[in-house]
């Protein structure tokens, strides 16, 4: 463990929450789940409520159109707010020491899906296809090559747990001095694959999410994207802590004790050096699957106690799978970029308020809730996902930033 | 950048022992392409859920470690194309408006390997899958790196590995398509015989495919005299050195 400083130098974003700083973090706080979205065209036979982006993105520019896809788009959206400061970056270290570690679990799969359908009508692929559009490593070569970045560049594809993986090997890589800054997060984007996927897992939910109820019975999907500028100048929002974990249980379900998820969290404290009762808020991963809450629930009691206020926003902009990880630290980012003094505006638990006795009693946020914090405003963000992979992120700010 | 590499292990249709690769070193050939391993270590109910790919990776994976640490050791799995060729038959059920198998869907994760590989070796440790299309090799060679500097106590087993393209998508891409996976174990610097790793972009465009894929180059110079190996990717150049322990 180094104990570098890494700071999250600038964050770009784009959810169903918007993409702009402002309206982001008023629905965010407000808890408006209004920008959900039912659909009736993906799944055969169903509706399901989505988290999807409905304004429109940024076209890919001429020179990459290679990586024309609607992943690549969300990426471009997130890239577009911290522009500047990147291409300071760039010219401050020199192209070769800026590298990009992203995280996806759909890269351009959506895209591919009209060059399959293409060849089910023609027989042959649509000739505009290529292979870079389709292929994880194509997202972070595309967010290299948008920003003139030549350092290391990968994809980081853990499910469920990608962006946040992709947040702590950004923050290695620089404490390694392999990088002076580095380009990380995550875009994931709906698709007929994941959502018609999930629907045969049995995993989606009728109406929207509602995680931590006794009346909850699956998830809602969404996509997002999310980019940090990472460097490792002391400052700011700092991410401070990382833990991870496998499971070593079942490739699409949790282990029920929520053993790998309170390794996590612990590994996430004790690499931050800050004790559990400093955190001043969970964002949980909280998908509102039976399995995924009530072992979730279970860790939190177990490694933080019940009293620290936890939620899930998930109900506000979906689970946007490989994105999850960075859009949940993104949020994170803003609510400790709000901090008035010591007061720290929390994104509430939207729900149905009825609680699952099977559930540890964790405090889940209400609205308007706001946490009272000291120096430094610590805040936990959990992602688990798919073939056991956990991921937990300790973020900060102090006062001497 | 440098590490210790304290152990190999690499599986290629017919070359499958560290005597073969020793031989293939000395004398290198294209590599078949077509074949994968049986993976017999596996438990029957988890071998049948394994790809090909799944137990190419996993065959490299459990030669390269004692089975107690096969359980401890932190992971990286690394893959340019992962489970794409399974997912192009979901794609298939998508398009055709038909329901997706649950089962094939939850192991098409580009993480598939890994997380297979967790439930057969009992391994709850820190684990990450990723893909950088021809560079994919030198990341997960960096991605253990950054293993390392979170923790440099303990090794990491890093598995890169691919199978050949399936026909829909295998014209779009310029490679050696063989079938193969090569596992090392990495370590911090000091702890057995050293690998160094500088990386510096590619000046021009993509180079013709090489012969065979870079990781089993890189197993091939590990294995010569050579004291240097540069090897040209898409978008960095690697330039390896052998260094002393210590």
């Amino acid at each position: 463990m180094s104990g570098a400083p890494c700071r999250l130098a600038a964050l770009g974003q784009v959810s169903a929450l918007g993409r702009t700083r402002a309206d982001v973090y008023a629905r965010l706080c407000a808890g408006d789940a209004s920008r959900l979205t039912l659909d009736s065209e993906r799944v055969p036979e169903r509706s399901l409520w989505l988290g999807e982006v409905r304004e429109p993105l940024p076209a890919i520019p001429a020179p990459l159109a290679r990586f024309a896809c609607r992943n690549n788009q969300l990426a471009l959206a997130a890239l577009e707010p911290i522009a500047a400061e990147v291409q300071a970056a760039v010219a401050r270290f020199g192209p070769a020491r800026v590298g990009v570690v992203v995280g996806t679990s759909t890269s351009g799969v959506g895209d591919a899906e009209a060059a399959i359908a293409h060849r089910e009508r023609t027989g042959v692929l649509a000739h505009e296809f290529f292979y870079d559009q389709l292929e994880f490593g194509g997202l972070a070569r595309f967010v290299a090559e948008a920003i003139g970045a030549k350092g290391p560049a990968y994809t980081l594809s853990t499910a469920c747990s990608s962006g946040g993986r992709a947040l702590a090997s950004a923050r290695a890589l620089v404490a390694l001095r392999a990088c002076d800054a580095v380009v990380s997060g995550a875009a994931d984007s709906l698709c007929g694959l994941t959502t018609n996927g999930f629907a045969a897992l049995g995993a989606l939910s009728a109406a929207v999410t509602n995680p931590c109820s006794a009346n909850r019975d699956g998830l809602t999907l969404g996509e997002a994207g999310a980019l940090f500028l990472v460097t490792g100048e002391p400052g700011g929002i700092q991410l401070l802590g990382v833990g991870d974990s496998s499971e070593a249980h079942h490739m699409s379900a949790p282990d029920p004790e929520g053993r790998g998820a309170e390794t996590a969290m612990r590994d996430a404290l004790a690499d931050a050096g800050v004790a559990a009762a400093e955190i001043a808020y969970v964002n949980l991963h909280g998908t509102g699957t039976p399995q995924n809450d009530v072992m979730e629930a279970a860790a939190v009691a177990r490694v933080l106690g019940t009293n620290v206020p936890c939620s899930s926003t998930k109900p506000l902009v979906g689970h946007t799978l490989g994105a999850a990880g960075a859009i949940e630290a993104a949020f994170c980012w803003l609510v400790l970029a709000e901090r008035h003094g010591d007061a720290l505006a929390l994104p509430p638990h939207v729900w149905d308020g009825a609680r699952d006795p099977a559930l540890a009693p964790i405090h889940l946020v209400a609205k308007g809730e706001v946490a009272r914090v000291g120096a430094r405003a610590l805040v936990m963000t959990n992602s688990f996902g798919f073939g056991g992979n956990n991921c937990t992120l300790v973020l900060g700010a102090s006062d001497s930033r | 950048m440098k590490a210790s590499l304290l152990r190999w292990a690499a599986w290629a249709p017919g070359i499958d022992s560290s005597a073969a690769w020793e031989a293939w070193a000395k004398a290198p050939l294209p590599l078949p392409a077509t074949g994968s391993p049986e993976a017999k270590f596996l438990p029957a109910m988890l071998r049948r859920r394994c790809t090909p790919l799944t137990r190419t990776m996993l065959s490299a994976a459990f030669a390269c470690a004692e089975p107690a640490e096969l359980a401890q050791l932190r992971t990286v799995f690394a893959s340019r194309h992962g489970s794409i060729n399974e997912s192009i038959g979901l794609l298939e059920n998508v398009v055709r408006r038909e329901k997706l198998s649950p089962a094939t869907f939850s192991h098409t994760v580009h993480n598939a390997q890994a997380g297979l590989f967790s439930i057969a070796a009992g391994n709850r440790a820190a684990s990450s899958s990723l893909a950088a299309q021809e560079d994919t090799w030198t990341a997960a060679f960096l991605e253990a790196l950054a293993f390392l500097e979170r923790d440099p106590r303990a090794p990491v087993l890093v598995v890169v590995g691919d199978v050949p393209l399936a026909e829909t998508f295998a014209p779009l891409v310029e490679e050696a398509a063989v079938p193969y996976a090569f596992a090392a174990q990495l370590a911090a610097p000091g702890a057995g015989p050293g690998v160094e790793l500088e990386l510096v972009p590619a000046r021009d465009s993509a180079p013709a495919a090489a012969p065979w894929p870079p990781a089993l180059e890189f197993l091939r110079w590990w294995l010569s005299g050579e004291s240097q190996l540069e090897q040209r990717n898409r978008a960095s150049v690697a330039r390896w050195r052998k260094v002393d322990p210590g």
